[in-house]
């Protein structure tokens, strides 16, 4: 009964995810900047233009020839094979559509169109099992977004002020079930113009491949400006609707990030360390917990590991190597002797 | 005196500018509707015919124009609320070449896969009083020869064999407008309903 505090043993690859989610954001963000050039490079092929291209377009069609050379021999039909972006995509003869799409499309057509709901099956499974993943994992505008919390962080230090305002984080499934209505009424899907992701993908499309940035670009600007003048990670808090969609599908995820409270020191540094402003100090997890394991990274006792479990857990109390645990176990035991001092 | 003689003034006034917006004002009651004519704004092909269904099926994910092997889809990418990040094809400045591929890459029903013949992003209406040859001014058929669906959508005259003339077979990819080396463009994709091919046998 009066054992003193045990650690246990968590897996020791957990504490590396972050990086393995560093590189998955890099690597979707590198591929958006990249398929736009591969389109431009596939229709200077396909037009069989190159003495009439400018000198710097041509030097862009040799270092497009060079890096897609050993992939492909009629890169006119074979870069086919991957396109789009984010909101929807064809990898390989697989298509893949992000559910704000299929529920937005859904409003704004008021049909249902199956061939293309089916292409957000995928995505709606995961989300079902690892919750809202996307916006740790795979987001594009994550990728800016972490990048301008740093940003926030070098601000600081030099002295200037950043926002960290806290607002009510329900405002997002408002701005959903609101767009999603506005989506009905004007018959055009709206949310994606406000659903950063989205914004990346086309704007870089439209930047690289059509000869200039759209009006997306400006929304997703003031997005950032928003982040660092007013709430750290705001628009995603308080804001993004598709975060709203997946936080709701995620509500009876399987994969859940668990405090081993006989770890846990009460440092809080997961809680500072966290971009969705969740309590993980306390178990409060919820259904807004992208996974993005930042907070088993940060942990300096590894008091925080992977568990399947379709509920939230309760909240477990103080931890047991924490100033608060001992004094609550002291005061318990004060009628007892005590047989070591922890 | 200075009262009425303002109030002659302010009645002639009155009176001269209704006379004179009249006509323009019987003329605006008595014109035919004016139909936008998107010449410039034509949907990719295999595009849902009515343009609000397009609006509410299209998603604004960018693949039509991704996959365009000439890059010919542009996208309303600043402009008009609806329209915000949907298709389109200028044939003025690149013209669709009918590969189909972004028919076959839509997710949506907003551009579905049909058969070449069965496409109809409009219909090209020839003005005969500035096309070259119908103003005999030389030869020229670059609108014949660069279609891709030969003479079922546009052939010569009978009696002319330099002068253009547009059959029901068109699809409207704009390949003759982009071709066509008239700096005024007599040659334009209209809508099918207003081309002009029963009435002037065009």
């Amino acid at each position: 009964m009066m054992t003193a505090a045990v650690p246990k043993k968590t897996f020791f690859l957990w504490r590396h995810l972050n990086k393995l989610r560093w590189l998955s954001l890099t690597l979707v963000f590198a591929t958006l900047l990249l398929l736009p050039a591969l389109h431009l490079y596939q229709t200077y092929v396909a037009a069989h233009a190159y003495d009439l291209l400018a000198p710097d377009e041509q030097r862009f069609y040799d270092v497009m020839e060079t890096l897609t050379s050993p992939f492909t021999n009629d890169p006119a039909e074979d870069l086919d094979a991957v396109k789009g972006t984010t909101w929807s995509a064809n990898l390989f003869g697989l298509k893949l559509s992000d559910p704000l799409a299929a529920v937005g499309q859904v409003a704004a057509g008021r049909n249902l169109y199956t061939p293309f709901l089916l292409t957000a099956l995928i995505p709606v499974l995961f989300t079902l099992v690892l919750g809202r993943f996307f916006c740790g994992w795979i987001c594009p505008a994550t990728f800016l977004y972490e990048l301008n919390t740093n940003l926030a962080v070098w601000l600081r230090r030099l002295g200037l002020k950043t926002g960290n305002r806290r607002f009510d984080r329900r405002i997002k499934y408002g701005v959903l079930g609101i767009g999603l209505l506005l989506s009905i009424i004007s018959g055009s899907v709206l949310v994606a113009g406000v659903y950063p992701p989205a914004i990346i993908g086309r704007e870089a499309y439209y930047a690289i491949a059509q000869g200039g940035l759209g009006v997306g670009s400006v929304f997703f600007v003031g997005t950032l400006l928003f982040d660092l003048m007013v709430a750290r990670r705001g628009f995603c808090r308080y804001v993004c609707p598709g975060g709203a969609l997946y936080s709701l599908l995620g509500r009876f995820r399987l994969v859940r990030i668990r405090r081993v409270v006989e770890n846990c020191n009460d440092c809080a540094k997961c809680n500072a360390v966290c971009e969705f402003a969740l309590d993980p100090l306390h178990d409060d997890f919820g259904q807004e917990c992208n996974n993005c394991t930042a907070c088993i990274a940060v942990c300096p006792t590894d008091a925080m590991t992977f568990t399947l479990q379709l509920s939230d857990i309760p909240a477990q109390g103080p931890g047991h190597l924490g100033h608060q645990y001992r004094k609550q176990r002291a005061g318990d035991a004060d009628d007892q002797p005590r047989q070591e001092v922890a | 005196m200075q009262r009425r003689r303002f109030l002659t003034r302010l009645a002639a006034t009155a009176a001269a500018t209704a006379a004179a917006a009249l006509p323009y004002g019987l003329n605006r009651l008595l014109a035919p509707p004016v139909q936008a004519a998107p010449r410039t704004h034509l949907r990719p092909p295999g595009a849902l015919a009515d343009d609000q269904a397009f609006i509410d099926a299209c998603i604004g994910c960018g693949l039509c124009g991704e996959v365009c092997p000439p890059r010919c889809i542009r996208f309303h990418e600043r402009d008009g609320a609806g329209w915000l990040n949907t298709p389109y094809i200028n044939p003025e400045e690149k013209a669709c070449i009918l590969c189909n591929k972004c028919m076959q890459v839509c997710p949506t029903e907003a551009l579905t896969e049909i058969p070449r013949e069965d496409i109809d992003m409009g219909i090209a209406q020839i003005d005969r009083t500035a096309c070259y040859p119908w103003v005999d001014h030389g030869i020229c058929g670059a609108c014949v020869s660069v279609c891709p669906l030969g003479e079922k959508a546009i052939n010569f005259a009978l009696w002319n064999q330099y002068r253009p003339v547009v059959q029901t077979g068109c699809v409207g990819c704009g390949q003759c407008v982009e071709v066509c080396p008239h700096p005024s463009l007599p040659i334009a994709i209209v809508e099918r309903s207003e081309g002009t091919i029963t009435p002037h046998r065009i």
